[in-house]
């Protein structure tokens, strides 16, 4: 039957000409959308693309990815590597019952992981945009990723951090002052993850030597990670660096990972690179980033709104199974996500499709200081995520990075949230704190006190 | 009776016979808790000396419970709306006037539109093009074009000087300079068609950057060697953290125009430009993307 794309309110018909051009319409209001000229015109018209993206059904979303098969390397991976067993399960189920089922009490954690590797990254997207808020909420925190590194990460009451030591001259002393702080505010289970400000190998293994040392001096059960380029990080194992995670950011079509400077063969060869010399145990060790807006920023967004084209960087890093996925909501500016409510709406949407689709996620909330949020609304979207069980927030002293200029999450919220929503970091880690005397049901003697770090 | 009745009946006998909580304890007067001061002063320990000497960022500041100290979170304030203050600035439209430049205008019509249409800033106004067209100088090596940016606070404050001394330095070599101009609603990309439209060698575009906490009057500088549309990041190089706690803006002047003799020399910009032989003259900053140390400096003070 082919597919009907009208729908009907309040007597006036309105008409959509694709499936690309619901989906987008029946996104949630974002900048980034309307500055590709694909938003809906009024919420009116919102509305009646909603209608008719709940009558699609899961088969017809498969039928028409975001970007076409014969152009997209992503897509044909997506499709090529589809648990068949598990799409057949739901995939004659409209979008509107999709996310019924989702909601259904029954549907619990393991089913959730059951078909998650049956999904498209459209689907997520799709039902993404039938959710509110407590919706995306009530059913991300249904879904438990777990995932194991130095550490085991994600389990259920857990809100882990990673914290972000960034210094505008790659300082280690400077590095290493940011992250003795963090650290005794019980903040870096996640990663101890450095953005360079110099993008080579030498100090990329200079700065993960120097993590290392900490982490070793003081037997911390963490991750190490300096989030260079993927070939930078190559070159850096090459010189035998200790890498605890490999990093890289993605994109969610292949215009838009060239403009990265990457590709799905050069993620495989990193992949194998880190799979023979990773430094933790593992069995995971990938960490991604990325964001609503990346490939409309590079001019490959094939026509696709940026929610869809998100869930696609998740279609992608869920390849590698990886250790932490982060997306860094507020970052790429008020031109995508123009004030508090998109960032907000945001951050929920993609930590919700994230672990839709199995990934351990995490989320960057955080604004730079040209867009309309302010510090109170940035502090309740951290208390939304880890209500809705985000597995991981950034840390940095008083949320300001001094090298990127932008607003994240401070060493003081981590423990902030963790106390006022009843959270433990993972357990190997909260077993150190104890230990070192930073945190035992409360803050310990040596909390806040960097000192206690050597 | 059904038996929702008998368990209300229950739960209200017990809910009546005591108060829901006990009476509150009587308090003692509580102690001024101690002085907190913002930053840490150095001498107090090695880790705040240590920090000091290598960090801006806002260590060793304690905390009470597990928030900030009342000091802390007022010096936070400050600097984020020092912040968002110099976003939220407009540069008027006498400013080009008043010093004698040559006032230019991109296709943006409002402020909000400015940050939501960064395309739109990228391009300038008819009325612009024409007056480019007729009132400035033709076939220069280089364009200087002084702008608003992110910050319209560090384009009013120190991007006159910024401007006037790169002129300078650039005569000095011997460079022509060509017909300055002060363009508002402005992004980075605005040089390339600025610069096609005078044939200008190079193009320079000196503007207020995107704000970080407490650093509002910031100023970034973007080179491009043949600017024309099209042009990309790659194509460019740039000076960062122009202002009196980063790069001074005399010092800054210096590196650039150094910058713009090289594109002239090599013919070309960007990460085909090969900054090796440079290194001595431009100093750490090496041209690309270099953020200069700045010193965090308290903002509020309440007499006592």
């Amino acid at each position: 039957m082919p597919m009907r794309l009208s729908s009907t309110i309040r007597g006036i018909a309105y008409a959509f000409g694709s499936v690309a051009e619901v989906l987008a319409k029946a996104n949630a209001p974002k900048s980034g959308d309307v500055l590709a000229g694909l938003a809906a015109r009024d919420p009116v018209e919102r509305v009646a693309a909603r209608a008719v993206l709940s009558e699609l059904t899961l088969h017809d979303l498969r039928e028409s990815p975001a970007v076409p098969y014969e152009v997209d390397e992503l897509t044909r991976m997506v499709e090529d590597t589809l648990d068949e067993q598990a799409y057949r399960a739901l995939s004659h189920l409209t979008v509107g019952q999709f996310r019924e089922w989702l909601l259904e009490t029954k549907t619990t954690g393991p089913v959730l992981r059951s078909v998650a590797k049956g999904l498209t990254p459209e689907m997520a997207a799709a039902v993404c945009k039938l959710m509110s808020t407590l919706d995306l909420m009530v059913v991300s925190k249904k879904c438990e990723v777990v995932v194991r590194a130095n550490n085991t990460f994600g389990l259920a009451g857990r809100l882990s951090s990673r914290l972000q030591p960034n210094h505008p001259t790659d300082d280690i002393e400077g590095i290493l002052t940011s992250l003795r702080e963090g650290l005794s505010y019980g903040c870096g289970d996640a990663v101890l993850g450095v953005n360079p400000a110099t993008d080579t190998p030498e100090s990329t293994a200079e700065i993960l030597k120097a993590l290392t040392g900490v982490m070793e001096k003081n037997g911390i059960p963490t991750q190490q990670c300096v989030l260079s380029h993927v070939t930078v990080q190559l070159k850096a194992l090459e010189l035998g660096a200790p890498m605890g995670l490999m990093f890289q950011s993605l994109s969610g079509t292949e215009g838009g990972n060239r403009a990265f400077g990457i590709s799905l063969a050069l993620m495989d060869e990193a992949y194998d690179a880190m799979k023979a010399k990773r430094y933790a145990p593992g069995p995971n060790f990938m960490y991604f980033e990325t964001g609503q807006g990346s490939a409309l920023s590079s001019a490959a967004h094939h026509g696709a709104d940026q929610l869809t084209l998100e869930a696609r960087c998740y279609g992608f890093a869920r390849r590698y199974e990886p250790f932490l996925v982060n997306t860094v909501v507020g970052f790429i500016g008020p031109e995508y996500l123009e004030d508090g409510p998109q960032i907000t709406r945001a951050g929920l949407e993609d930590h919700f499709m994230g672990k839709l689709l199995g990934l351990s996620m995490g989320c960057d909330a955080c604004f730079t200081y040209h867009a309309r949020m302010s510090q109170d609304e940035l502090e309740g979207l951290k208390v939304l995520l880890a209500a809705a069980g985000c597995s991981y927030l950034m840390s940095l002293p008083v949320g300001d990075d001094i090298m990127l200029n932008y607003q994240s999450t401070s060493f003081h919220d981590i423990p902030s949230v963790q106390a006022l929503l009843g959270k433990r970091p993972t357990p190997e880690f909260d077993a150190w704190l104890a230990e070192r005397g930073i945190w035992d049901d409360g803050p310990g003697e040596r909390f806040g006190d960097p000192a206690v770090i050597r | 009776m059904s038996a929702t009745r008998e368990r209300m009946a229950a739960l209200k006998a017990r809910l009546e016979a005591s108060s829901p909580a006990p009476p509150p304890t009587p308090i003692e007067p509580v102690l001024a808790p101690p002085r907190r001061v913002f930053p840490t002063p150095k001498t107090r320990n090695r880790f705040a000396e240590n920090a000091a000497a290598h960090t801006t960022a806002l260590v060793g500041i304690g905390h009470v419970g597990t928030r900030y100290a009342t000091d802390v979170i007022l010096q936070f304030q400050a600097e984020l709306a020092v912040a968002h203050q110099a976003v939220a600035t407009e540069l008027s439209e006498s400013f080009a006037a008043q010093h004698a430049l040559l006032p230019l205008q991109s296709r943006v019509t409002s402020h909000r539109e400015f940050l939501l249409r960064p395309d739109l800033g990228r391009r300038l106004d008819e009325a612009s093009l024409a007056r480019l067209r007729s009132q400035a100088m033709k076939g220069i090596d280089v364009q200087p074009i002084l702008a608003d940016g992110l910050s319209a606070t560090a384009c009013m404050g120190s991007g006159v000087q910024l401007l006037q001394s790169f002129i300078r330095e650039c005569e000095a070599f011997g460079l022509s300079v060509g017909t300055p101009v002060c363009a508002r609603f402005a992004r980075v990309w605005l040089e390339d068609e600025i610069g096609e439209t005078v044939q200008a060698k190079v193009a320079a575009i000196l503007l207020g950057e995107r704000p970080g906490l407490g650093t509002g009057d910031g100023l970034s500088a973007y080179l491009v060697h043949a600017p024309k549309l099209g042009k990309t990041d790659g194509d460019r190089n740039m000076l960062s953290n122009i202002h009196t706690r980063g790069t001074r803006p005399e010092e800054a002047a210096k590196r650039l125009a150094v910058l713009a003799r090289a594109m002239l020399e090599q013919g070309t910009s960007g990460v085909s430009l090969d900054l090796g032989k440079l290194a001595k003259e431009l100093g750490d900053s090496g041209g690309r993307g270099y953020r200069a140390p700045q010193e965090r400096v308290r903002l509020v003070e309440v007499p006592t």
